[in-house]
C-alpha cells in the first residue's frame, strides 16, 4: 500500500483553517478530508465558491459509518467524509438546498437511508415515479401536460418527461427519471471483485466498458495494487472503441430526426462495423467478459495489424460522411442554436462529458485525473463554445478522431512492449477507494469498499443522472418539435442513470 | 444533399440475407453455452455460475438454464472439460423449458403452444407490427433492437415493421426484469393490443432477471407479470437472435430449424 498512497501535510490553501477539516491518507489523484457533520455544508460552500464539481453524496461503512460529498477540483477527486457515528437519523446542513447539481443525489439519498438534511424539502419521489401522477404548474389558456414516456415511441429506454406547452412554446419540462431502477448498486454486495465487475458491466451495458475500467481501478486503488502498463493499454483500447460506438450512435440518431435517412443509414453502418470489430477482437459486441480487477482476461483475439488496418478504413469512411453530414444545411440548421446550454449553467448543475464540452468547459476524466493508459497517451480535449445541439455534435465528431488518434497509439505501445496481462489481488485486504473513468456520457466514478477481499459496498455517481438534470433547462427558446432531436444530443442512458 | 446519393449506392449491398441464409457468427463469439458433459458432476460446479443458471441435482446431472446465462464464461474459465462458448447466433426459443439443457431431448415439452402460436402467426403473416417496452433492461439490448432496422439487418425486408402506438402492434419485445415502476406501464401496453397478439422476452434479463433475482425491486423475468411465447436470452442477443425469435414467434421459422 505504501507506494500508492501519500500522506498530504495539510489543508488545502482554499478552505479556511477553522473548518477544522484532517487530511488523511488516500489514493493518489482522491485528496480525503475528515470533518463534523456539522461542518460538512460549510465546507462544501467553500469548495463550490473555490471552482469545484459537486459528483456524489453518499453514505459508506469503510472504515467507519459516515457521510461522504464527492467534489472535482483542481485535478483532484476531493472526498470530503464526516463520520456519523451512532446518529439516528443523520443531520446535516442540506447541499441540494442551495446547490441544484446536488439535488438528485441528495434526494435520492434521502428516500433511501436514514438521512434528514436540515434546510430543504424533497417532495415528490424520486426514486419510486408514477408515470400517472401529473404535475402541472404553469397557467394558462390551452396549456397542458403531456407525459412523454415512460413507454416510448420507437425503441428507446424508459424514461418520463412530462412536458407543460400550449402545442409549440415549452414552458416547462420535468425530467423523471428511475423508472428502470433495479437496484444494481446492491447486487454487488458479498461478491469476489472478479465476479462483480460482472455487475458492472451491466449496470449501464452500453458503456459496459466504462463500468467495467471505472469498478476495476476503483478496487485496484482500495487495495493498492495497480493493474500492469498492458492491461491497461487494452482496457484504453476497448474504451475508446466504445466511445466511438456511442458517439456513431448518437450521431446516426441526430441525422434521423432530421430525415436525413441516407446519413442516418451510413453512420449506422459505420457503428455496426465497430460492434463487429469489438465481436473479432472480444467475442462479445460490447467487449463484455475482457475486464477485471488486476488486469484483462485475455488479448484481443485479432491480430494488431489487422485491427489497425480496420481503423485505417474506419477513419477514411467516416471522414467522408462526416464532410456530407456537416454539409448538409436541411440537417445542420435544425441543430444549430437548438437546446442551447449557457456555460454558467453548466457549471451550475455540474454537468459532464459531451454535453459540458460543448458548452465551453474542458471537464475530461482522461485528462483531469488521468487514469490507466491516459496517464501515458495524452489527450487532446475537445471543446466548443456554443453550448447548441451542434456544438454537442461536433464535439462528438472531434472526439471521433481523437479515440481513432488514442487507439493507433496504444496498438502502437501494445506492439512494441510485452507485459503481464493481470496482476494478483490480495485476498484478505480491506479498503475503499474512489475508481473512475470517462465514458461516452461523461466522467463516471464508482466507490468501492473492500472487506476482507469481498465487494462490501458499491456507490455509482453516473454522468447520465447528471446531465438530466439539465434537460429541464434545455428548451429556452425551442419548440416542442425540437424535442427529439435535443433529446438525442444528450446523448445519455436512463439504465445508467437509474441503476 | 445529392452527394448522399452515390454515396449510399457506392456501399453496394451490405445486408444479410439472413433467414433464407444462415448468418455465421465469427469464431470466437459468445452467443450461448454448451454443455459437453452433463453426467457424474461434482455439486460445486453449480457455485461457478453468478445467476444460479447452473445445477446439479440428486443424480449428480448438471443442468445449464440458458435462460439464466449472462455469458459471463466463468464457468468455461473454470470447468472446460464441460462448458465451452458456442458461436451461435440463433438462441431464441418457444419456452422457458427449452432453454434448459441437461444433455436431455431439448425439444418435446411445447408442441401444443407452437401448434397455437403457428395458427396466431398465420394471421400476421408478412405485415407484423413490433413494439417496444423497456421494463429495466441494461440498454444494451435496445441498441440491439434498433440495429434491426438498419441497413445490416433491414428486417423491414421480412414485413417487420416498428409501430409507435400498442394497439397497432402485433409483437411486444420487452427488455428487462420489470421493474417496479414499470409493471403497471407494461401491463396496460398489453391490454391495449388486438388480438392475435405475442409477447417476445428480449435478453436474460427478460427472461429470467438475469443478475436482478426477483424482489421488492423487480420481477425477475418479464413471464412473473405477462405469458410470453417467445424467449430470447442473451446478454444481451445479437440482432440475428432477436430476428430469430421474431420469427420463430411468426411461425416463419420453426424450433431447431436454422434457416427459412
Amino acid at each position: 500500500m505504501t507506494s500508492t498512497s501519500r500522506q498530504p501535510v495539510g489543508q488545502p490553501d482554499y478552505l479556511p483553517e477553522h473548518l477544522g477539516a484532517v487530511p488523511e491518507p488516500a489514493p493518489p489523484g482522491e485528496l480525503r478530508l475528515r470533518v463534523t457533520p456539522l461542518a460538512f455544508e460549510r465546507t462544501a460552500r467553500m469548495l463550490k465558491d473555490a471552482g469545484a464539481r459537486f459528483v456524489s453524496i453518499f453514505l459508506a461503512e469503510t472504515p467507519e459509518p459516515a457521510l461522504v460529498g464527492a467534489f472535482a477540483l483542481r485535478g483532484e477527486l476531493l472526498v470530503l467524509r464526516a463520520p456519523t457515528g451512532d446518529a439516528d437519523p443523520i443531520g446535516y446542513g442540506s447541499i441540494g438546498a442551495w446547490w441544484p447539481a446536488a439535488r438528485w443525489a441528495e434526494q435520492e439519498l434521502v428516500e433511501r437511508d436514514n438521512v434528514r438534511p436540515v434546510g430543504v424539502r424533497y417532495e415528490r419521489r424520486l426514486t419510486a415515479p408514477d408515470a400517472d401522477l401529473l404535475d402541472r404548474r404553469v397557467d394558462g389558456l390551452d396549456v397542458f401536460v403531456l407525459p412523454f414516456g415512460p413507454v416510448r415511441s420507437g425503441v428507446f429506454e424508459a424514461i418520463q418527461f412530462q412536458i407543460e406547452t400550449g402545442g409549440e412554446d415549452v414552458p416547462r419540462i420535468q425530467t423523471r427519471p428511475f423508472f428502470k431502477h433495479r437496484g444494481m448498486e446492491q447486487r454487488f454486495a458479498g461478491l469476489a471483485p472478479d465476479r462483480a465487475v460482472y455487475v458492472a458491466e451491466r449496470v449501464a451495458g452500453i458503456a459496459s466498458t466504462a463500468y467495467a475500467i471505472a469498478f476495476s481501478e476503483g478496487v485496484e486503488r482500495a487495495l493498492g495494487v495497480p493493474a500492469p502498463p498492458r492491461a491497461e493499454r487494452w482496457r484504453a483500447v476497448y474504451a475508446e472503441l466504445e466511445r466511438i460506438a456511442c458517439h456513431l450512435d448518437v450521431i446516426a440518431k441526430q441525422a434521423e430526426t432530421t430525415a436525413l435517412y441516407v446519413g442516418q443509414a451510413r453512420f449506422q453502418i459505420l457503428k455496426e462495423r465497430v460492434m463487429r470489430l469489438r465481436t473479432r477482437l472480444t467475442g462479445s459486441r460490447f467487449a463484455r467478459g475482457m475486464i477485471m480487477p488486476g488486469g484483462v482476461r485475455a488479448e484481443g483475439a485479432m491480430g494488431l495489424d489487422e485491427l489497425h488496418r480496420e481503423l485505417d478504413k474506419l477513419e477514411r469512411d467516416l471522414r467522408r460522411d462526416r464532410h456530407l453530414f456537416l454539409g448538409t444545411a436541411s440537417m445542420t440548421d435544425r441543430l444549430i442554436g437548438s437546446g442551447h446550454l449557457p456555460r454558467t449553467l453548466v457549471e451550475e448543475y455540474s454537468a459532464v462529458g459531451p454535453l459540458a464540452r460543448g458548452s465551453g468547459l474542458s471537464t475530461d476524466a482522461r485528462h483531469e485525473r488521468p487514469y490507466g493508459d491516459y496517464r501515458r497517451l495524452g489527450l487532446n480535449v475537445v471543446a466548443r463554445r456554443e453550448g447548441d445541439a451542434m456544438a454537442r455534435v461536433n464535439v462528438r465528431f472531434g472526439e471521433l478522431s481523437e479515440s481513432l488518434r488514442l487507439l493507433r497509439q496504444s496498438i502502437e505501445h501494445l506492439r512494441r512492449h510485452d507485459g503481464e496481462l493481470t496482476v494478483e489481488l490480495p485476498h484478505a485486504r480491506s479498503g475503499a477507494a474512489f475508481g473512475w473513468a470517462e465514458a461516452p456520457q461523461g466522467e463516471l466514478a464508482i466507490w468501492v469498499e473492500i472487506r476482507d477481499g469481498l465487494v462490501q459496498r458499491v456507490r455509482i455517481a453516473s454522468p447520465s443522472l447528471r446531465n438530466w438534470a439539465l434537460f429541464d433547462h434545455a428548451f429556452p427558446k425551442d419548440v416542442l418539435t425540437d424535442f427529439a432531436f435535443i433529446e438525442h444530443s444528450f446523448g445519455l442512458t436512463p439504465a445508467g442513470a437509474d441503476r | 444533399m445529392l452527394e448522399w446519393i452515390p454515396r449510399g449506392l457506392r456501399q453496394g449491398r451490405v445486408t444479410t440475407r439472413y433467414p433464407q441464409r444462415e448468418e455465421i457468427a465469427p469464431a470466437g463469439y459468445r452467443g450461448r453455452i454448451e454443455l459437453s458433459n452433463a453426467a457424474d458432476a461434482e455439486p460445486e460446479l453449480a457455485v461457478l455460475c453468478p445467476t444460479g443458471a447452473i445445477t446439479v441435482d440428486s443424480d449428480r446431472r448438471l443442468s445449464l438454464d440458458r435462460g439464466g446465462c449472462i455469458l459471463c464464461g466463468a464457468c468455461v474459465h473454470a470447468a472446460q472439460d464441460r462448458f465451452s462458448f458456442e458461436a451461435r447466433y440463433q438462441t431464441a426459443a418457444r419456452s422457458r423449458k427449452a432453454l434448459v439443457v441437461s444433455g436431455q431431448d431439448e425439444d418435446a415439452a411445447f408442441e401444443p403452444t407452437r401448434r397455437v402460436l403457428g395458427e396466431r402467426a398465420r394471421a400476421l403473416r408478412r405485415s407484423i407490427h413490433v413494439r417496444h417496452i423497456d421494463c429495466g433492461s441494461d440498454g444494451s439490448e435496445e441498441w440491439e433492437i434498433q440495429a434491426l432496422w438498419n441497413p445490416y439487418y433491414d428486417i423491414q425486408r421480412l414485413g417487420y415493421f416498428l409501430t409507435a402506438a400498442p394497439r397497432h402492434a402485433d409483437v411486444l419485445l420487452v427488455t428487462g426484469p420489470v421493474t417496479a415502476a414499470m409493471r403497471g406501464p407494461l401491463e396496460h401496453t398489453w391490454d391495449v393490443m388486438p388480438e392475435p397478439k405475442a409477447l417476445v422476452a428480449v435478453g436474460t434479463d427478460a427472461c429470467s432477471g438475469g443478475l436482478c433475482a426477483a424482489g421488492e425491486l423487480t420481477a425477475g423475468g418479464v413471464d412473473e407479470v405477462l405469458p410470453v411465447d417467445v424467449y430470447v436470452p442473451g446478454s444481451p442477443p445479437a440482432p440475428i437472435a432477436i430476428m430469430h425469435g421474431l420469427l420463430l414467434v411468426t411461425g416463419l421459422l420453426r424450433p431447431g430449424e436454422m434457416v427459412a
